[in-house]
């Protein structure tokens, strides 16, 4: 049967991958030993985990299947490159062998090969999209969202991007760029922060850029970490009062507890589907950890959004190419469809009733 | 790693006395001779149930292959100054060869191939292949040369398994699902870290597994490429890769 949509992706940890391959064993068998599993998982080929039913509002669904590219959780390092964009290749062959007419890479899938889809296999009737311009749209609306609740005026704040120069830094930066006082732009590569930033300059908007965090004097009142960073600390001495703090990398890894304490934290990229999601078997609790139903990354999504829109189309490719006017058209096509963005969550409590 | 012409320095210096390592390729051959010995077996029940003249001869000539490989497997234990033991009463062993008359019994030749071609063969090949690659010599030269010899004759009786699961996908997936739950639970017990259910009845002392890397081997590795070239060869056949990721994810560890 073909598939409206298949959607590749890794697991974050040892836990998670734990998890997944739990729920096919069952309850019965338990989880595999820790032990067993770092022994069996690297080698494990790319292939489908579940089956996905994903219903519009509008009344009809789209069917697809998650597949899992079985790059080991500790293998997620630079190092290993190589062999992971084999797996990411292999599980689109996956993907097409099924029959999948649109193909989302999660975040780091869509990183590896840098959104240029030469890296994969031809693709025949198979079209691939990073999904990566849902997820800016849906950063974007949480950090609006989330100065509304804490009563910040977003036009007087300092937004610190890190990451700034990869696919969804930049879309944010241009999104938001417009909307603040300022921004810094935080990355290693400097020829393409200045190159982003003379872009942003152009409009109008302050710009500063920084290859060091620890060298950055200027507070921030707003930050995007777009990369996930080694470690939260980084960001100490570098935010402002009440900073609020939207973690849209994988793994997300700046809890609120401990070194951010006083910050706003919050999970960025996240879309809940009103319309909702079956996965046979059920393991989207273990793929989605978040306390309301129907919850998923924006890159996941945005291959169910255009497959249920009937656009099958490489909606978002290339590095660097995302515009606020393809923001909005995926936010519009998204919210025909019940999806919009998930309830704020930091990863202990929900922040939507502050 | 210790390269085998040192083994064999070893063992002519020292006259009976055997290095470590010889006694560890010792085990390992043993597992190897064992393996084609059933395999010379199965094929010859094989033949016996066979109805097309072509398909008797095709099974003895291959049961004859797989004792040639066994030959070829003692020979090089002879090389290192070991006598390779073969037992096709070993506890595992056994047990498949057991599961397999089951199906001469039923005269299911394609329960029959599911067993031989698909599991034990995706064992033979991937850990072969994988002992070619850190034995150095004529040893490694002939691991990986029957490694290429066994992946040789599967693809014929992958062309009749995928023309038979063509016909019927769901009764054809269903059969190599029973195949899988008697053959893979033993092969996976088999390779486990551990022998849960004591001595293996092949390795000469204590069980082999936690020396293999004195020679550059591991028994997390040999279970990990066989696991996956029997993936992928049920990915050749057709089968649904979500399905197949479930039945191996239940196999004992």
């Amino acid at each position: 049967m073909a598939l409206d949509f298949a959607l590749i992706a890794h697991q974050e940890s040892w836990k998670a991958a734990s998890d997944v391959l739990g729920v096919l064993r069952g309850p019965e068998l338990g989880p595999i030993p820790q032990e067993d599993l770092k022994e069996i998982f690297p080698w494990i080929p790319p292939r489908a985990v579940c089956h996905i039913d994903h219903a519009s509002v509008l009344g009809h669904s789209a069917h697809g299947v998650y597949i899992d590219s079985f790059i080991p959780p500790d293998r997620l390092g630079y190092e290993y490159r190589r062999e992971n964009i084999e797996r990411v290749r292999a599980a689109a062959v996956v993907a097409m062998n099924a029959g999948a007419r649109i193909v989302s890479l999660g975040g780091f899938s869509s990183i590896l090969i840098e959104g240029d889809a030469s890296h994969l296999p031809q693709t025949g009737e198979t079209v691939f999209t990073t999904g990566n311009t849902l997820t800016v749209s849906l950063i974007v609306q949480g950090i609006k969202k989330m100065c509304v609740l804490r009563n910040r005026d977003i036009s007087e704040a300092t937004l610190l991007i890190v990451g700034a120069t990869g696919d969804v830094g930049s879309g944010c930066a241009r999104c938001l760029a417009p909307l603040v006082n300022r921004v810094i732009l935080n990355a290693r590569a400097i020829d393409r922060l200045r190159s982003l930033a003379s872009e942003l300059s152009a409009g109008g908007t302050a710009v500063d850029v920084a290859v060091d965090l620890q060298l950055l004097s200027v507070a921030a009142d707003i930050v995007i970490c777009v990369a996930s960073l080694d470690s939260p600390t980084l960001l100490l001495g570098r935010l402002g009062r009440d900073a609020i703090i939207c973690d849209a990398g994988y793994p997300k890894n700046l809890s609120p507890v401990g070194a951010l304490e006083g910050c706003t934290v919050f999970f960025g990229g996240l879309g809940q589907s009103l319309g909702g999601m079956t996965f046979e078997p059920d393991v989207h609790r273990v793929l989605h950890r978040h306390p309301f139903p129907n919850v998923a990354q924006g890159c996941m999504l945005e291959g169910m959004v255009l497959a249920l829109e009937g656009r099958f189309e490489p909606f978002s490719q290339g590095r660097g190419f995302i515009t606020t006017e393809r923001v909005k058209e995926i936010e519009v096509i998204a919210a025909r469809h019940g999806i919009r963005l998930a309830p704020l969550y930091n990863g202990q409590c929900s922040l939507e009733r502050a | 790693m210790e390269v085998v012409s040192n083994l064999n320095r070893s063992s002519d210096a020292q006259g009976n006395s055997l290095s470590a390592t010889a006694l560890i390729w010792q085990d390992v051959l043993a597992q190897a001779v064992t393996g084609e010995m059933i395999a010379v077996l199965n094929y010859s029940s094989l033949a016996q149930i066979c109805e097309d003249p072509a398909e008797v001869a095709d099974a003895l000539e291959h049961a004859e292959g797989e004792r040639g490989h066994a030959r070829a497997f003692t020979a090089e234990g002879k090389k290192l100054g070991i006598d390779v033991p073969n037992n096709v009463e070993a506890k595992y062993w056994k047990r498949i060869r057991a599961a397999f008359l089951r199906q001469i019994e039923a005269r299911d030749f394609i329960a029959c191939l599911i067993i031989q071609e698909v599991m034990l063969e995706s064992f033979a090949v991937a850990s072969y292949k994988r002992v070619g690659e850190v034995a150095s010599g004529t040893l490694g030269k002939t691991f990986a040369a029957i490694a290429a010899e066994e992946e040789d004759h599967i693809g014929h009786a992958m062309s009749i398994l995928k023309a038979e699961r063509s016909l019927d996908p769901q009764l054809f997936d269903e059969k190599v699902h029973a195949m899988h739950l008697e053959v893979m639970t033993t092969l996976a017990e088999m390779l486990a870290r551990e022998d849960k259910d004591g001595h293996c009845e092949l390795c000469h002392g204590s069980c082999v597994k936690a020396s293999l890397p004195q020679v550059g081997l591991t028994s997390s590795e040999l279970r990990g490429v066989s696991l996956q070239h029997y993936l992928r060869t049920l990915d050749l056949l057709g089968l649904p890769g979500e399905v197949t990721l479930k039945w191996v994810t239940k196999l004992p560890v």
